[in-house]
């Protein structure tokens, strides 16, 4: 080790115990009060409701029965149908937050799915699955689910 | 009402892309195991790039703001979460110093580094001298040099970790790296021997 390393190596030892000063744990901790007291803009369906997602797949076949009668392919481009970028709950907040552990976990799913959460499904495509994550419990109840590319 | 003791354990042991999902979901209070995990790198971080413990401080605090409100942002897929920490660190503490992001050259070596503020006079142990130094030589450097060195040799990322923070090519960080090594080793012997002189 030559002597800039040496004194690198013993700056990086003098700053292992730096933290931030408490002012900014404590402006941060006022930020996550304040985003927990802020209203939800949409309140996600039950998932102690069975029945609610056999129910959803089949509206969402029969939307999208109509969309193929209706429209030729080309006419409802993908490019329009942006996956989510981010993830979609599945379970009311309430049930989010009594959550302890959670993972996320790849998955493919069929592309009707997309039109269960509001997104468009391009009907040329309507048999190619899509690739998901779920964010799930430990006890496999999924949580929230996210579509990617 | 308030998390039960159980799930706050829980929270506290989940995957750094569960909590980030969580919160990216509305969950605000996912964000504290987070802070608490990484708020000392993103500082320190901050702290070594700025020189200054108040825009360390401001950025830390930015940092997590951001991510309370953009956790949707972050894709597990793509790489960990405390790279993906100090990239926004180093675009705020950049702005803060009105750092463009603009592509620099590697044949913009400045011939020598800017000459390192006067040592405080009260300094008393020369090894925390050596440091205040090296800490002011490496505040010191331009941007784009500070960026890798500090985050492969203060940071421990890796080179390719650092590529994707700093939005370069592997051979990039490889060759900014060995300049900014160079510069400030310079930079050091400069210093050293001003103050030799000056002792003299």
């Amino acid at each position: 080790m030559n002597t800039l390393d040496h004194q690198l190596s013993a700056l990086k030892d003098a700053l292992a115990a730096e933290t931030p000063p408490t002012a900014t744990d404590r402006a941060v901790a006022a930020a996550i009060a304040a985003a927990r007291r802020a209203p939800r803009r949409s309140s996600p369906p039950a998932a102690d409701r069975w029945f609610v997602w056999p129910l959803a797949l089949a509206a969402a076949i029969g939307a999208l029965s109509f969309i193929v009668r209706q429209a030729p392919p080309d006419v409802v481009p993908e490019a329009s149908a942006a996956p989510s970028a981010s993830f979609m709950p599945v379970v009311p907040r309430e049930e989010l937050a009594r959550t302890g552990d959670a993972y996320v976990m790849p998955a493919r799913m069929p592309r009707m799915a997309l039109a269960q959460f509001g997104l468009p499904v391009n009907p040329a495509r309507a048999a190619e699955p899509i690739d998901a994550e779920l964010l799930v419990r430990p006890d496999g109840a999924v949580l929230a689910v996210r579509f990617v590319n | 009402m308030p998390p039960s003791p159980a799930s706050l354990t829980d929270r506290a042991a989940a995957s750094d892309a569960a909590l980030a999902a969580r919160v990216a979901l509305g969950d605000a209070d996912a964000l504290d195991p987070l802070y608490r995990r990484h708020r000392s790198q993103v500082y320190r971080f901050a702290l070594l790039w700025s020189g200054s413990p108040a825009v360390a401080a401001d950025v830390t605090q930015d940092v997590f703001v951001h991510l309370l409100t953009r956790a949707g942002d972050f894709d597990a897929a793509l790489g960990a979460l405390a790279p993906w920490l100090l990239g926004i660190a180093r675009n705020f503490v950049r702005r803060r110093f009105a750092v463009p992001e603009s592509p620099v050259a590697d044949t913009d070596l400045p011939a020598t580094l800017a000459a390192a503020p006067d040592a405080a006079p009260d300094v008393a142990l020369v090894a925390q001298q050596d440091l205040e130094r090296l800490r002011r030589a490496i505040a010191a450097l331009p941007p784009h040099y500070r960026d890798v060195l500090v985050l492969v040799e203060l940071a421990e990322r890796s080179y390719a970790e650092t590529a994707a923070i700093c939005g370069l090519e592997l051979n990039t960080v490889r060759s900014r790296l060995f300049r900014a090594r160079a510069l400030l080793a310079q930079a050091l012997a400069l210093d050293a021997g001003d103050a030799a002189a000056g002792a003299a």
